[in-house]
């Protein structure tokens, strides 16, 4: 009897087990389904024929790209082509997510996000390897969004202190910043006047400022190293004395108390009147204040109930891997700028939320989404489809460049690389560091092609060096036109199609001695846009 | 070959049509390299927009030693004026041939501005905005590169040498980025190609058809933009030649002074004759904070024959009616003089200078009080120097841009192009 009971029981758990296993299964495919019915919806409304479903090798370059911020080698496009197993994609999804590569890719993607190019603090910030060291740890921890961004405002992690050292002394430049990479929300121009067509005043503006104005930078040198720590400081107000064009010289303004965007003011206790600001020593640090605004801040912002919050990261994430935000620019978000999905939206930070800010898991949904592997094929010319008919076509960041250039080309072969040579030099980042005019459109420009054309940095990976691709080539005694097959899949991740196999075999039979004709025809591939961009 | 190039075999007309209606010219300038190049260009040049030739006085020139001198003054310092062509304007000693063009100058002497220091004066007289607004605005060169160059031509649309502008081609993007040579005008990093004529001319054929196959099916914007960039960076390598100067330097150094600065004039000169709408010349050393008599001397003489040289030699061409000649640094120098014999950045009372381009020459705009501390009348800002250069180059000065999601203009609202000095 005892034994029948234990056993209804244990069946009875495994049974509510596999229960919510299946709803959670249920849930989660919905989320991906849910994207294609949005999508689909619009499509009939607007009388879009979508792109088909991208080929096999198509998709691997572009989740390869997307994930790992590489395109894959020649043994993993032989892999995954010849692979008959019908939920291949899915797998292979699966694997790059759980690799050591992933987190280190959204680490520079995020990097980018974070900083930008061009970062305030330009000294200090220029060099981030040990931010970026830290961030990559962050999404191999699996750190939830909610905590990173958590940390990026305290800055109290050691690594995490960059963040905050670019806005140092400039708290207008970090409530600018924060409020569009967190919120989505453009206040730039409320720091000079009220928002010409959006809500937001000068007083939004400054109320936010308020909470950056006591944080203070504190820098120590050991040898020629320089380290930072974000202090707070226990009194300081932001003083506001109108509009940018009424300023007169000599006018001081009146404090104004911190208020969360579109939210209250500040509920803090007053500060004392005779409150003393130890004076920052060399070599020590600043004691934590009663009361921290930054700590307050960072509360507010990654709350679930944050008005912003999830919206801003769901769309962002979207536009990562779908190339345009459901509601677009990504960091505008504001009533004029209606979301082209609004239910999506709304579903995808909803569920976002519940799932605790997991971004690997949204990542997951919308690579599995039959939107995001539409073929990147077709008559439409924009480079973001409006109604993500077709897939993105984006121009590869400089990381991915000097990463997908290192393994198409088998560089790398037989030594392991320092992690610093992964990332890209000052020519590559001066070369293709921002290849869009900022409103997120391409522009080829002179200066990258002359680069390509003519620079040691990139016939580099070109010439013949023992192991490498060309030298492969080279010492292989298969037939030219299976040698071509090899170099297309290997650079391009695709077999070549017969016209380009015999056009190649020409050129390369054009010289007796085929090294150079070898090194030119790598070349060729490396430059063309089939590379240049993911698609 | 054909003057007239019908769009080379490879060379996707579509792109090529792009290019023209981005400029709005409609004049597509063929230049398929070599001298033959320059003729037909010039000819054409006729027919297009207006250009530039920036003359930049890196660190800052004295007003007072140059084109507003204050003799007899504790301000004067030790140099003596002379007469110039055009009544009522005296200039330094050491510009002499300056002096006898000078019915070609337009110097503003009422310059006003806001940014006092290099970094910050260097990216505000280029852009006219201040350079902690942190908005990317592109410098002048890149804006006339944009509205009157033609993306079709052989040659970059915005040139520089020496020591120029910091801002680049901001939320204008790369296809308007400047395209830097050398001092002495020899081309910058990564235009010599390491492959021979021929090698080279195979390997971009495969290029094309590779290109040509992907393009097949592959119709996204990002796509041809690579494409066409790439042409015009292989354009521009066989087109170079244009940037050898070394024949005509001969002959022409007895007008321009042999200097670097000079041949970066002659060569300034070649280039908008080829097209080129914009070319920034940079001199350097003038921030004498310390013996500033000696540096100005110095500097002078090499100014003096190559400023001179070049407006001449645009006018002996037909050139200067439609080419405007800005000189200009990032800041003036202070009226006093400090206990080193310098001065120091000034930015209350300054001097600009414009010529050609439809500004009407032989004029004083604006002037300062007896010592040179204050402007007396008329006072110039950026964005009032900006609107009268953008208005004479044809260029509305308020045209309407977008950086992220904020809309920008090309010059601050409220500025003003100077009407009396356009004519």
């Amino acid at each position: 009897m005892r034994r029948v009971r234990t056993l209804a029981i244990a069946t009875g758990i495994l049974a509510s087990l596999l229960c919510e296993l299946r709803q959670a299964r249920a849930a989660e495919d919905t989320v991906r389904q849910f994207i294609d019915t949005e999508l689909k919806a619009g499509w009939q409304k607007k009388g879009i024929t979508p792109a088909p479903r991208s080929p096999d090798a198509e998709f691997l370059r572009r989740v390869y790209l997307d994930l790992v911020g590489t395109v894959p080698t020649y043994d993993e496009t032989v892999a995954f082509l010849s692979d008959k197993e019908p939920k291949k994609r899915e797998k292979l999804i699966d694997k790059l997510l759980a690799e050591p590569r992933f987190a280190r890719h959204q680490a520079d993607v995020w990097d980018l996000v974070l900083f930008g190019r061009h970062p305030g603090n330009i000294d200090a910030t220029r060099k981030r390897d040990g931010f970026k060291v830290w961030l990559t740890k962050q999404f191999a921890d699996g750190v939830a969004y909610d905590q990173l961004v958590r940390e990026l405002l305290q800055g109290e992690q050691p690594g995490s202190e960059l963040f905050q050292v670019q806005f140092r002394n400039q708290p207008e430049e970090a409530t600018i910043a924060v409020s569009r990479i967190f919120l989505g929300t453009q206040l730039g121009c409320a720091k000079c006047h009220d928002h010409p067509y959006d809500k937001w005043t000068q007083k939004d503006f400054y109320g936010m400022a308020g909470f950056f104005v006591r944080i203070v930078v504190e820098e120590a040198t050991a040898g020629n190293v320089k380290t930072y720590t974000i202090a707070e400081k226990a009194s300081g107000e932001v003083l506001f004395s109108g509009a940018a064009k009424d300023q007169q010289p000599g006018k001081k303004g009146e404090p104004v108390k911190p208020r969360f965007l579109g939210g209250t003011d500040l509920a803090e206790p007053p500060t004392p009147k005779d409150v003393k600001e130890p004076a920052p020593k060399a070599g020590t640090k600043l004691p934590k204040p009663p009361f921290s605004r930054k700590q307050k801040l960072a509360d507010w912002v990654t709350s679930t109930d944050n008005p912003f919050f999830a919206k801003a990261v769901a769309n962002r994430v979207w536009a990562q891997f779908m190339g345009r935000g459901i509601v677009h620019p990504i960091d505008d978000f504001q009533s004029e700028n209606v979301p082209s999905h609004p239910a999506l939206l709304t579903a995808l930070a909803e569920r976002l939320t519940a799932k605790k800010f997991d971004l690997k898991w949204l990542i997951r949904e919308i690579v599995n989404s039959e939107a995001y592997q539409l073929a990147g094929s077709g008559a439409v010319t924009d480079a973001l489809p409006k109604s993500f008919e077709r897939a993105r076509v984006r121009p590869l960041i400089a990381e991915e460049i000097v990463l997908s250039l290192r393994t198409a080309t088998a560089f790398d072969l037989g030594s392991k690389p320092d992690e610093k040579s992964l990332n890209p030099d000052d020519y590559f980042l001066r070369h293709f560091g921002e290849p869009t005019n900022g409103q997120g459109d391409f522009q080829g420009s002179l200066s990258e092609h002359l680069f390509w054309n003519n620079a040691e940095q990139v016939r580099v990976f070109a010439r013949r060096k023992k192991g490498n691709l060309t030298d492969q080539l080279l010492t292989s005694t298969d037939p030219w036109e299976k040698r071509v097959d090899r170099l297309f899949l290997t650079l391009l991740n695709r077999p070549a199609k017969p016209n380009e196999i015999a056009k190649f075999v020409e050129f390369l039979k054009s010289d007796p001695k085929p090294d150079a004709r070898v090194e030119d025809a790598v070349w060729v591939l490396l430059t063309s846009s089939e590379f240049r961009f993911n698609h | 070959m054909n003057p007239i190039c019908r769009v080379g075999e490879h060379l996707s007309r579509r792109a090529f049509l792009k290019g023209a209606a981005v400029t709005g010219s409609g004049l597509i300038l063929p230049n398929w390299g070599g001298l033959a190049h320059a003729k037909s260009a010039a000819e054409g040049a006729t027919k297009a927009k207006k250009r530039c030739i920036l003359l930049w006085m890196n660190g800052g020139a004295s007003q007072i030693d140059t084109f507003d001198m204050k003799p007899g003054r504790p301000t004067g310092g030790p140099f003596r004026p002379i007469q110039s062509k055009v009544t009522g304007l005296q200039v330094c000693e050491y510009l002499p041939k300056v002096a006898a063009v000078a019915d070609k100058l337009a110097v503003i002497r009422s310059m006003q501005t806001h940014s006092p220091d290099h970094p910050d004066g260097i990216y505000h007289m280029h852009t006219c905005y201040k350079m902690s607004e942190r908005t990317p605005h592109p410098e002048l060169g890149a804006v006339i590169a944009k509205f009157n160059g033609d993306q079709a031509s052989d040659l970059p649309t915005f040139v520089r040498m020496g020591s120029c502008g910091n801002a680049g081609s901001g939320y204008l993007g790369p296809a308007h980025e400047p395209f830097g040579l050398g001092r002495d005008g020899k081309l910058g990093s990564f235009s010599t190609p390491y492959l021979a004529d021929d090698a080279e001319k195979k390997r971009a054929e495969l290029f094309r058809f590779v290109e040509s196959e992907f393009a097949a099916d592959h119709k996204a914007e990002p796509f041809e933009s690579h494409r066409t960039a790439k042409e015009r960076a292989w354009r521009l390598l066989r087109a170079k030649t244009v940037f050898d100067i070394s024949k005509e330097w001969p002959a022409a150094k007895e007008r321009y002074g042999d200097s670097e600065f000079g041949r970066g004039c002659l060569m300034a000169r070649k280039l908008v004759e080829a097209g080129v709408p914009f070319v920034e010349v940079g001199q350097e050393n003038y921030d004498s904070h310390a013996d500033n008599f000696v540096c100005h001397k110095a500097n002078m003489q090499l100014l003096d024959p190559a400023y001179s040289g070049l407006l001449t030699d645009l006018a002996e061409r037909g050139l200067l009616q439609d080419t405007l000649v800005v000189w200009m640094g990032e800041v003036g120098r202070t009226p006093g003089i400090n206990n080193r014999a310098g001065r120091d950045h000034f930015i209350r009372a300054w001097t600009i200078v414009l010529a050609g381009g439809g500004v009407k020459g032989g004029q004083i705009y604006g002037s300062t009080d007896a010592d040179g501390k204050d402007v007396k009348e008329n006072p110039v800002s950026e964005g009032d120097l900006f609107a009268t250069i953008y208005k004479a180059l044809g260029i509305n000065h308020r045209a309407k841009h977008l950086s992220g999601v904020r809309p920008v203009w090309l010059t601050p609202e409220g500025s003003q192009p100077l009407q009396e000095l356009l004519g």
